[in-house]
């Protein structure tokens, strides 16, 4: 069974890439009950961000990283103060949202178009090409790199959300943003700050897919449709959720190959997360609010 | 005038008034007869007549988008089934032009009921991902399944037979009225009661009898339907197809611009988005093509922040300051079918009742 080991092993690195890449639209959702359409467009950004650092003053995308999750979760609290803040919540205000949002998209990517043209892109790092053996089996390096880091990014948000103040404030406001004024939360700051970290993490997958794939400005659109799959399947509840999410993802799409020519790979995802809301509309795992 | 359309015994259906009745037959009229009177040139005579096709795509998508609420990203997938299969049945059996696009728009109708009616039933952003889903699955499946659609090289249609592109304007035309007919019944029909049920609160609508499963299945087939009709119209138009450009995401885009452009769920307004956005299509963006994303891109976000209800939500704020009031039956919640002056005003009570 060696095929198939090497196969399982593959699913495994991409659910830690698809878990960083799903995280952030969930964590905006679950709070701000608001579904981020620009999630694809600020991937996409990130990934410009990282070739161009790469490109002009020799950073390695993976140093690239604090930098931008910096820039991008200050873009995010931007987007939040100059334009989110201003739609009615509840459910007029979803409609707002996702138009408003996918306003966001399509001038994030023109903005791209205009600065690098269309064409595509990709960083070639020196260790690009290297691979390592897992059990006989050989996989990138780039790959393994890209799981450890979305693990860790996962683990450390886990922790944010569980063990600080900041965290609890957050699931708090999840919950019942009404009760938390009461209780002294300050509950626009909590939603800028949350709006901020989940385009930050956006930024973070942006990075990571930047070293996996080629990219153009229109990239961006299929990650986003993955992600809201992830979060439908893992029930925007935990880290835990949003892993066992990516995993059931990316197996489904590694297994496929089996099952339909490669260029089908995102409708699988598709037709997944129909069969998922058809059958389970809470999600296979947990309820949609966050914990 | 009204009122008595409403309690009187005219013999006219009730979401028809006189009024309404009178000045869309003249203004139909006026557009049949237009280019034998005016010396208009070729070009914008032809591009009148896609902007009719326009105008019924966008009414057909608020069906959905507006009427329902429910945001679709994905019916560039019914426009290029539409287009398709009649090119297809056009080139394959000869089939006459007009019943080559019904034909298309039913087969598109058969489609967004197959993704639609599991998809219905999930609201608000779960089923507009959903719909990005569909329109990407949808490309590339059309993409590679060159057998059908000819790949990226295209598909051209028979040159004879069908009307030329001149007479086009005219099958435009008859596209639009159409739409405009449908749109109006589906507004101020029980059915547009329903409609406003159901996208109000689901789970309300079906408690009190309105079965919320069939009524938007029902408004998809006829929105798929009529897209694919219009798919078919833009085949003959293009006279040549290819799956990237009518399989577009961007395509997608246009039709929910269009209709938020003019104001979701109304059916003056739409039209009117339609042709700002042909407009900008042809006389800006011919221009300052790399830009046109990013234009739209901000139309959106502006119109969203300042007037969500866009051009009728201007005519509207125009209307107020000039001294007009909508009437307080609107306002309450009353019955909103039965105001029959422009349906602006029962779409903006809806939008001030929503909660804050």
């Amino acid at each position: 069974m060696p095929e198939a080991f090497t196969l399982v092993i593959s699913a495994v690195l991409l659910a830690g890439f698809y878990a960083a890449m799903a995280y952030g639209l969930g964590l905006i959702y679950g709070v701000l009950r608001i579904v981020n359409l620009a999630h694809g467009g600020i991937i996409m950004a990130a990934a410009y961000l990282t070739w161009q650092l790469f490109d002009r003053f020799g950073i390695d995308p993976y140093l690239a990283i604090p930098i931008a999750v910096v820039v991008f979760f200050l873009i995010g609290v931007g987007l939040y103060l100059g334009l989110v803040r201003f739609l009615p919540r509840g459910p007029a205000g979803a409609v707002q949202s996702l138009l408003l949002l996918f306003g966001v998209w399509l001038v994030i990517r023109n903005i791209v178009y205009l600065l690098f043209t269309g064409n595509d892109q990709a960083i070639q790092t020196s260790y690009a090409t290297a691979s390592a053996s897992i059990l006989g089996a050989h996989f990138s390096v780039t790959r393994i790199l890209v799981f450890l880091v979305a693990a860790l990014a996962l683990v450390a948000l886990h922790l944010l959300l569980t063990r600080t103040y900041l965290g609890k404030a957050i699931r708090a406001v999840a919950q019942n943003p009404d009760s938390c004024t009461l209780t002294g939360i300050n509950v626009e700051r909590v939603y800028a700050f949350t709006f901020g970290l989940g385009t930050a993490l956006a930024g973070l997958a942006g990075v990571l897919a930047s070293t996996l794939f080629a990219f153009n400005p229109s990239f961006g659109a299929s990650e986003l449709l993955k992600s809201f799959v992830i979060i439908v399947l893992g029930g925007l509840g935990s880290v835990l959720g949003i892993a066992l999410g990516a995993c059931v993802l990316a197996f489904a799409e590694v297994f496929s190959i089996y099952l339909v020519p490669p260029y089908l790979t995102t409708a699988v995802g598709f037709v997944l997360l129909v069969v998922v809301l058809v059958l389970r509309p809470g999600g296979l795992f947990g309820q949609k609010v966050l914990r | 005038m009204t009122a008595a359309g409403v309690r009187g015994r005219i013999r006219l259906p009730p979401w028809i008034s006189a009024k309404v009745l009178i000045g869309f037959a003249v203004a139909v009229l006026a557009l049949w007869t237009a280019p034998l009177v005016l010396p208009l040139g070729d070009y914008t005579h032809n591009i009148i007549g896609l902007t009719f096709m326009f105008m019924a795509a966008a009414l057909a998508w608020n069906w959905l988008g507006g009427f329902v609420g429910q945001i679709s990203f994905g019916h560039s997938a019914m426009f290029g089934v539409g287009g398709f299969v009649a090119a297809r049945l056009m080139l394959a059996f000869g089939l006459p032009t007009v019943l080559g696009w019904l034909a298309g728009g039913l087969v598109a109708g058969g489609y967004a009921l197959l993704w639609g009616h599991p998809t219905l039933r999930l609201r608000g952003p779960y089923f507009s991902i959903a719909t990005i889903g569909v329109g990407e699955a949808t490309r590339l499946i059309a993409t590679y399944w060159s057998d059908f659609t000819g790949g990226s090289s295209g598909l051209s249609l028979p040159l004879s037979g069908g009307p030329t592109k001149y007479q086009l304007y005219w099958y435009g035309l008859y596209l639009l009225v159409a739409a405009v007919v449908i749109s109006y019944w589906l507004r101020r029909s029980r059915i547009g009661l329903a409609l406003l049920a159901i996208k109000e609160d689901v789970e309300a609508a079906a408690d009190v009898g309105v079965n919320p499963t069939r009524y938007q299945d029902f408004v998809l087939f006829l929105s798929g339907t009529m897209v694919g009709v219009c798919g078919g119209f833009y085949a003959s138009y293009q006279a040549f197809i290819d799956p990237q450009d009518m399989f577009s995401f961007d395509r997608s885009i246009s039709f929910i611009l269009m209709a938020v452009i003019g104001g979701i769920g109304t059916v003056l307004g739409a039209t009117g988005g339609a042709v700002v956005f042909v407009i900008i299509q042809e006389f800006l963006l011919a221009n300052y093509s790399q830009l046109y994303l990013g234009l739209y891109g901000i139309l959106l976000i502006l119109i969203i922040l300042f007037e969500p209800l866009g051009l009728a939500g201007l005519l509207l704020r125009l209307r107020k300051l000039t001294g007009y009031r909508p009437r307080a039956d609107v306002g309450a919640g009353g019955p909103a079918s039965t105001t029959a002056d422009t349906e602006t005003e029962s779409v903006a009570a809806t939008a001030d009742r929503s909660p804050p």
